[in-house]
């Protein structure tokens, strides 16, 4: 009876070792590998295709085979990225987004928009969850360098400024001077914070520091009930202040901000086709800006172009957007669906106060910063 | 003829309470001595004033803009899902609710309101309207664009009371209504009013059908805003986004549930299913209903089935073997060989020898688990079959919902994860309360064991999770589990930070667990053990039901905590209720400007929240006075 039972018991566990030599040798390797990237991707369909092409190829392949395009943004950003009640997304950040999918697969709406955190945005990339961030990122040398991100051209210039009250005498046109022996107060322990203390040393004026404050809510609390004289943090956030606690006689200076912000396109590093893409996606709408083509008159500046270079970005004789991987008429595309650079900002960021004359988000020609090389 | 006995079976009545009249009631408890009269006086005069700020920062105040609330409804249910999928979350949220029903049904609650409580209350809720309806200041003046207008101090320019008071028709109807039916039934049930109990699930039930059926009427919500801010309900927009015929179809759905728990609940083992079906429920809600999986046939066909039936068959079987009381030494052999072999798929995966499905580790693990099992469920060949079905049973869902994990989803990512608002509140809180419960008595049980190698484990467990701030260890979950998982297993981040949830709160549990089993007598294991019960017996018969029923208090405020901590995913990127309140609706400037709109928001979620919370704490009351908490 017990030889008997021994006997079974044998068959079965043979029947075991069968299913597990089973299991290693059909699948092998690879079937880990394809459970490895299934795991990861447990959210998103697309994430297989991803870690495949970016072994053989551009990120520029696999988003042209996928039809749509992953664009990580803020969801959180006044008038850069913002989540509608119906889970979309309007800003210049989402329009940059919609730029970048018109241009490759000719078709602004194709994107799928991430929401994305502060700390999540850079391992989003790398993971192959987003293609791209437009995620208002400022431009630095560690996020460069150490992060293994890779930068495009600056879309908008943001810098920190201050905000006072008018019935203080603050205008337009105050400055820094302006400042001296008054309680300014920021975020604590911030680099806005040693940005003021940096800038009023170099204008030689002494200015107090309030706080310590959490929170940049804290900061208005304590500018509204008169503690702080002054306010500072990015431009575009002040702005946003001033929107929220309306009506007011509050002012916004110096126009030349006294850090360097610059916000714009950001890539997974050493994929220069992709990046060429995005990066003249980018000189694209601000050549068209700087030719004063719009959606409105793009199809007459074809018909009829005012240059020979406006001729060839938009498609026509000698193009050179066939040889980037993508469509003749691409930024044709990006014109007619998205607009030009000044449409974009117009659009966006005019309505919260954020205006484009005499900021370094003017084009060169009116002294701003806003320039792109040559199409030829 | 033998003679009958009869015993009166029918409970003694609770000693009845006197009626006092109104000016007794007031005399004997408000104004008992001039102390408490000054005291009285003093909280009046302070309630007063608290209730005129806060209807005054709520409503006819320049600085709210409740449209910011009205037209993100959707947002706050499920941040940006997907809108064409959106029947997904209705049919997530009908199971839940169609298993509440049946729940409902099969433990019939036996708590009832008194109907002159319910009179008395409808006759209250109407006066505290028509109280906020008067003390709300008078209407701020408005443009035609609906913006406030300002004088050249910024403040706001207000029209005279009489012009608020004949504008506020509609809630002065509110009142007059809810007065109107709470003194309808305290004088049309008379006498009868003292006596006549109405179950409390039938008031829940009646209370959410008046407002559910209010949205045929009144418009509470928007779909959203035109191009020009003027909030439109989306006239095209599908069933699924609208809310009324949706929510009548829940509300719907939960009577059919309960009417069939009543008729199902006199089978013995639909309580066990029923349980059952609340684990699975989230599993199958979020895999299969909200996350579309694309299931790979071919792959199901070449792969998973023969996995399954190989492990199911070839385990079923070996079980039924070890299982066999002549079986002896030899099956803990076997058990022990089956342990190493588990251990070893990890150990040679870890360092690449051996490459082999992640399904197949954890199946090893599963038997390995199983086989030690086995000698506690050796028995005639009736117990054994069951043993062994039990595995195939367990291993099927197993290797079902690892398939569903496997599958990419059909859904578009729109954040972290495409779970978000209310929705994953609901979910994180749902699968964090359901795991940690049997885990929180495990740890307690284990701690209190007398084996040292258990107590020793589950104190260093509980002391350590306890030891750690809940923010650290969502971070280590989100961060931190995937370097330690080995080469070739990943774990998505939504179920990673859920886990840390689930241990989180059962060491929290499993200390108040603990507190209720130092409670029981000594003399109860001794009475259990002189009646001859099985250490497993004496603690599932005896010991656990004293023990929890002690320590209900703690464990229900145990599951407040832990609903309300799902609001801590928010610092690991996900979208959640309080996020959506916090970041995403101030955030806001088209089409109409919400920048800064926050406290309303806020508002709203902390009243969502509290509901959610008074629900749970309400029945904790119910069950404690059921189960005598406190009096015996």
């Amino acid at each position: 009876m017990r030889k008997y039972y021994l006997l079974r018991l044998l068959a079965v566990l043979l029947g075991f070792t069968l299913i597990a030599s089973a299991c290693g040798d059909d699948e092998g390797s690879d079937e880990g590998a394809a459970e490895q990237s299934d795991d990861s991707s447990s959210d998103s369909g697309d994430s297989e295709d991803v870690v495949e092409a970016t072994q053989d190829g551009s990120l520029l392949a696999t988003i042209q085979a996928r039809g749509e395009l992953n664009c990580g943004v803020s969801g959180t950003a006044v008038a850069f990225s913002e989540t509608q009640s119906d889970g979309s997304q309007v800003g210049f950040d989402a329009d940059y987004c919609r730029a970048v999918a018109a241009a490759i697969l000719g078709d602004a709406e194709a994107v799928n928009f991430v929401a994305l955190s502060a700390a999540d945005r850079f391992t989003a990339v790398q993971t192959g969850e987003v293609d791209l961030l437009m995620r208002n990122t400022t431009w630095t040398q560690s996020r460069d360098s150490e992060i293994g991100m890779d930068f495009g051209p600056t879309t908008y210039f943001d810098g920190q400024q201050f905000m006072g009250r008018g019935a203080d005498g603050f205008s337009n046109a105050s400055d820094i001077e302006n400042l001296d022996g008054l309680t300014v107060c920021t975020n604590s322990g911030t680099t806005t914070e040693k940005n003021v203390a940096d800038a009023a040393d170099a204008a030689g004026v002494s200015v107090t520091l309030g706080g310590p404050f959490e929170d940049f809510n804290q900061v208005m609390d304590a500018f509204q009930d008169g503690t702080c004289d002054v306010v500072t943090t990015d431009g575009s956030g002040l702005v946003g202040q001033k929107a929220n606690n309306e009506p007011n006689d509050w002012v916004i200076f110096p126009a030349t901000p006294i850090s360097k912000e610059p916000l714009g396109p950001t890539y997974g590093q050493n994929d220069s086709q992709f990046a060429d893409v995005v990066n003249w996606t980018v000189y694209a709408t601000i050549i068209a800006d700087e030719y004063g083509v719009t959606s409105a008159n793009v199809d007459d500046a074809v018909a009829d172009p005012a240059s020979a270079e406006i001729g060839r970005l938009l498609g026509g004789e000698g193009e050179l957007q066939s040889g980037m991987g993508l469509a003749a008429d691409a930024f044709y595309q990006v014109i007619k669906q998205v607009g030009n650079y000044d449409e974009i900002y117009a659009r966006n960021l005019n309505p919260v106060g954020l205006e484009r004359a005499g900021s370094a988000n003017a084009g060169w020609l009116d002294g701003g910063l806003i320039y792109a090389p040559p199409a030829r | 003829m033998t003679d009958h006995i009869t015993i009166d079976q029918t409970p003694a009545l609770p000693p009845e309470k006197p009626r006092l009249t109104a000016g007794s009631w007031v005399r004997q408890n408000l104004f008992s001595s001039v102390r408490s009269g000054i005291l009285t006086v003093i909280f009046g005069v302070f309630s007063f004033f608290a209730f005129k700020v806060l209807v005054n920062t709520m409503f006819e105040n320049p600085d709210r803009d409740w449209l910011a609330v009205k037209t993100n409804l959707r947002l706050y249910a499920a941040f940006a899902y997907p809108i064409t999928q959106f029947v997904r979350v209705w049919v997530a949220l009908g199971l839940v609710l169609a298993l509440l029903g049946l729940s409902l049904g099969i433990w019939r609650s036996a708590s009832a309101v008194a109907a002159r409580t319910i009179a008395s209350r409808l006759i209250a809720s109407g006066l505290t309207v028509l109280a906020g309806t008067l003390l709300v200041g008078p209407p701020v003046l408005r443009d035609e664009a609906g913006e406030p207008v300002y004088d050249e101090t910024f403040e706001a320019l207000r029209g005279t009371w009489r012009s608020g008071l004949e504008q506020r028709t509609g809630w002065f109807l509110l009142a007059f209504a809810l007065v109107a039916a709470g003194v309808a039934l305290w004088f049309g049930l008379g006498s009868r009013r003292n006596t006549l109990t109405v179950p409390t699930t039938l008031v829940v039930w009646i209370a959410s059908g008046v407002v559910i059926g209010s949205t045929w009427v009144v418009r509470y919500g928007h779909y959203g805003l035109d191009p020009e801010g003027v909030p439109v309900g989306d006239p095209d927009s599908l069933v699924a986004m609208s809310t009324r015929m949706p929510w009548t179809v829940m509300w719907l759905l939960v009577a059919v549930a309960y009417q069939l728990g009543r008729f199902v609940s006199r089978w013995n083992s639909s309580r066990l299913l029923i349980t059952a079906a609340w684990f699975l429920a989230p599993f199958i809600a979020f895999w299969v209903i909200l996350r579309d999986p694309a299931i790979d046939y071919g792959h199901v066909w070449s792969t998973d089935l023969p996995m399954f039936l190989g492990f199911g068959v070839l385990g079923g079987l070996l079980l039924f073997l070890l299982a066999d009381p002549k079986i002896g030494e030899l099956g803990r052999f076997i058990a022990f060989l089956l342990v190493v072999v588990a251990a070893l798929t990890f150990v040679s995966g870890f360092y690449g020898w051996f490459s082999m499905l992640q399904k197949a580790r954890i199946s090893f693990c599963l038997l390995a688990l199983f086989a030690l099992m086995a000698n506690n469920f050796a028995g005639d060949r009736q117990t054994r079959l069951r043993f062994a079905g039990a595995w195939v049973l367990l291993i099927g869902i197993a290797h079902y919902f690892i398939t569903l994990m496997n599958s990419p989803s059909t859904l578009e990512l729109r954040a972290d994860s495409f779970l978000g608002g209310f929705l994953f509140t609901m979910f994180a809180a749902l699968f964090g309360l359901m795991f940690s419960f049997p885990l929180g008595v495990l740890l307690a049980l284990a701690r209190t064991s007398t084996l040292p190698i258990f107590r020793l484990l589950a104190t260093w467990f509980i002391e350590f999770v306890r030891g750690v701030p809940f923010i650290t260890v969502l971070f280590f979950f989100d961060i931190m589990l995937p370097l330690f998982l080995p080469a070739g297993m990943e774990a998505p981040d939504m179920a990673a930070t859920v886990l840390g949830l689930v241990l989180f709160s059962s060491a929290y549990l499993a200390e108040n667990v603990r507190g209720g089993l130092q409670s029981v007598r000594r003399g109860q294991y001794e009475a259990a053990d002189a009646i001859g019960l099985t250490g497993a017996q004496r603690t599932s018969l005896i010991v656990l039901p004293q023990a929890l029923r002690v320590s209900i208090p703690p464990l229900v405020g145990q599951a407040i905590t832990t609903y309300k901590e799902t609001s801590l995913f928010a610092i690991i990127g996900v979208f959640d209720f309080l996020r959506v309140a916090n970041y995403v609706v101030p955030n806001q400037s088209t089409p109409v400007n919400f920048i800064g709109h926050k406290l309303e928001g806020l508002i709203f979620v902390s009243f969502v929240y509290w509901l959610g919370s008074i629900t749970m704490s309400k029945y904790s009351q119910n069950l404690e006075s059921k189960m005598g908490v406190g009096e015996r």
